[in-house]
């Protein structure tokens, strides 16, 4: 303690260490500078275990007390004299380069390191040893949060009063609202989040929703197309079918695109209904037959719409060739033309009436789909995904 | 496990192959005037068929169901798939031989019989109900579970070898 009031004037003949002879200096000599480039709470730290290594060590030539005493006083110095220049750089760093202010809170904790670390010394001229360097290592674990502090508080720079910042683009820098960037680099994250969180369930649960909609838009398209085909053939044929020959005729060049088309659409329409139902699980098919379920129905009835469609196709080609009978190497014979034809507008009558009662059924209830609540959803009730048992790795 | 993306870039490939097939099985009687791109668009066909059917295949080893030793747990749930592809491969590669070998040399003969009549209907609906049962299967196989190991593949195990 009386060393310690003495002040400066006393300390400089005792601080400076005796200069050591080229025998007496220890290989270890180099290794205790290197900490000095390195921060000044490694430095503190390795000084506080090297003393203890040090004092532990009982083979030493030197007397124990002195020589001790002396490199301490020689590292003291400098690693108070840089904890303290770091923290005035932290507190100019808060002011002056981030334009934050130290919070209290901030200050009181730096000061209570400031008087800690004077404590000390007065310790280090009393000969118990033990002591002093234990509360140097509570200070150093104490030391490292205000430290960390401004290397992250830094780059926030939320107080920042400039309001624009300048980003790349192009090797280009632009100005920014910074404002309008926060917001859209939140948005990149919820997005990224989104995407983060997107399964194959839910690739599969999308693409089949998607075809479900493409579906419902081809069964009403295909409703209408075959009420205007069926128009057009009676509209065409005349009244009770008087005008055969004009039906073929007129309808020749459009017989195989308008059969094309039909069975285009019919396949989307008849694979969407069986979606609709899940008719690859043949109970539950049967039982919505039974219970008269609407696209059970719409089901059956575009399925028949489908044969009755495609048994039509020789006529279709017969039509799409047609020349008059009395042509030579015509396929048609005198008076069967009326006989081909009705049947042919028949079944086209048939299918057009099908086609739009199976639009009917299915549009009265067009969330109603079954396959995608037996598909995705009835073994996961069964077996819901907390019961997934995580896979090892051998 | 497999990946959302790899698992997408695999549904559009098969739901390519499947649009391809039913495009061509709808609009191929519209080129009946020029045979060869006629006979070219049916190769292409049966080809995708047969891609689509390795496609299904090989999703069907990378799931842990299959890893796992269950190849019966699997052909049995999507038995339907299989056993359609393979008839309606069939059905596709005999009508296509059979109708271009009537308009090989003459397109614009009138060659349907009552024959030819009946295969183009079996043909044409197994392409429907091929066409349901391969897009059921590709999105059904999406289903993580069959990518994990689950209280129902222990399930499915027991019963097995119960």
């Amino acid at each position: 303690m009386a060393a310690r009031r003495a002040g400066p004037g006393v300390c400089p003949p005792r601080a400076l260490p005796p200069v050591p002879s080229a025998d007496e200096i220890p290989l270890s000599r180099p290794k205790k500078r290197k900490p000095k480039g390195k921060t000044p709470l490694d430095g503190i730290v390795q000084a506080a275990v090297r003393r203890q290594s040090e004092s532990s060590e009982p083979l030493t030539p030197e007397p124990p007390d002195a020589p001790p005493q002396r490199k301490r006083k020689k590292k003291k110095v400098p690693a108070d004299s840089e904890t303290s220049f770091t923290q005035q750089n932290v507190a100019s760093l808060f002011q002056n380069g981030n334009g934050m202010d130290v919070p209290e809170a901030e200050e009181t904790v730096i000061r209570k390191q400031r008087r800690r670390a004077k404590k000390p010394r007065p310790a280090e001229v009393s000969s118990n040893e033990l002591e002093v360097e234990e509360e140097d290592i509570i200070e150093d674990e104490h030391r490292k949060s205000p430290d960390q502090q401004p290397v992250f508080a830094a780059p926030t720079g939320i107080s920042q009063p400039v309001s624009k910042v300048f980003v790349e683009k192009n090797r280009r820098f632009h100005a920014a609202d910074r404002a309008e960037l926060i917001k859209t680099t939140e948005n990149i994250n919820v997005l990224l989040d989104v995407k983060a969180s997107w399964t194959t369930r839910d690739v599969a649960l999308s693409v089949h929703r998607s075809f479900r909609v493409l579906g419902l838009f081809t069964h009403g398209f295909l409703a209408g197309y075959a009420v205007w085909n069926i128009v057009v053939i009676y509209i065409l044929a005349g009244n009770e079918l008087s005008m055969v020959s004009n039906l073929l005729e007129q309808y020749k060049t459009i017989a195989y695109p308008a059969q094309s088309l039909f069975y285009f659409l019919l396949s989307i329409s008849t694979v969407s209904a069986f979606d609709r139902i899940d008719l690859a699980k043949a109970s539950i098919a049967l039982r919505g037959f039974l219970t008269l379920d609407p696209a059970a129905l719409a089901s059956f009835l575009y399925f028949a719409a489908l044969i009755l469609s495609l048994s039509q196709q020789m006529t279709c080609d017969r039509i799409n060739l047609y020349t008059p009978p009395s042509e030579n190497g015509s396929i048609w014979t005198a008076g069967t033309e009326a006989e081909i034809v009705h049947s042919w507008v028949v079944v086209n009558l048939v299918v057009s009436v099908l086609v739009g009662t199976s639009w009917i059924f299915l549009s009265s209830r067009p969330e109603l789909d079954h396959s995608e609540e037996l598909m995705f959803h009835s073994e996961i009730e069964e077996f819901p995904h907390g019961d997934v048992i995580p896979r090892v790795q051998p | 496990m497999l990946q959302p993306s790899n698992y997408s870039l695999v549904l559009f490939l098969q739901f390519l192959l499947l649009s391809y097939d039913l495009f061509v099985n709808s609009f191929s009687e519209l080129l009946r005037t020029a045979p060869a791109v006629q006979l070219v668009l049916f190769i292409i066909q049966d080809i995708a068929i047969v891609f689509n059917v390795i496609i299904v295949f090989l999703m069907f080893f990378n799931t842990y169901v299959f890893q796992a030793g269950l190849v019966n747990l699997l052909f049995h749930k999507f038995k339907g798939t299989i056993l359609l592809s393979a008839a309606y491969l069939a059905l596709s590669i005999s009508f296509h031989i059979w109708i271009m070998n009537l308009r090989w040399r003459d397109s614009s003969r009138f060659i349907w019989t009552e024959g030819l009549q009946t295969l183009f209907v079996f043909q044409r609906l197994a392409a429907v109900l091929y066409c349901y049962f391969y897009k059921r299967t590709a999105v059904h196989l999406g289903d993580p579970l069959f990518y994990q190991d689950s209280l129902w593949l222990r399930k499915e195990f027991a019963h097995f070898r119960g």
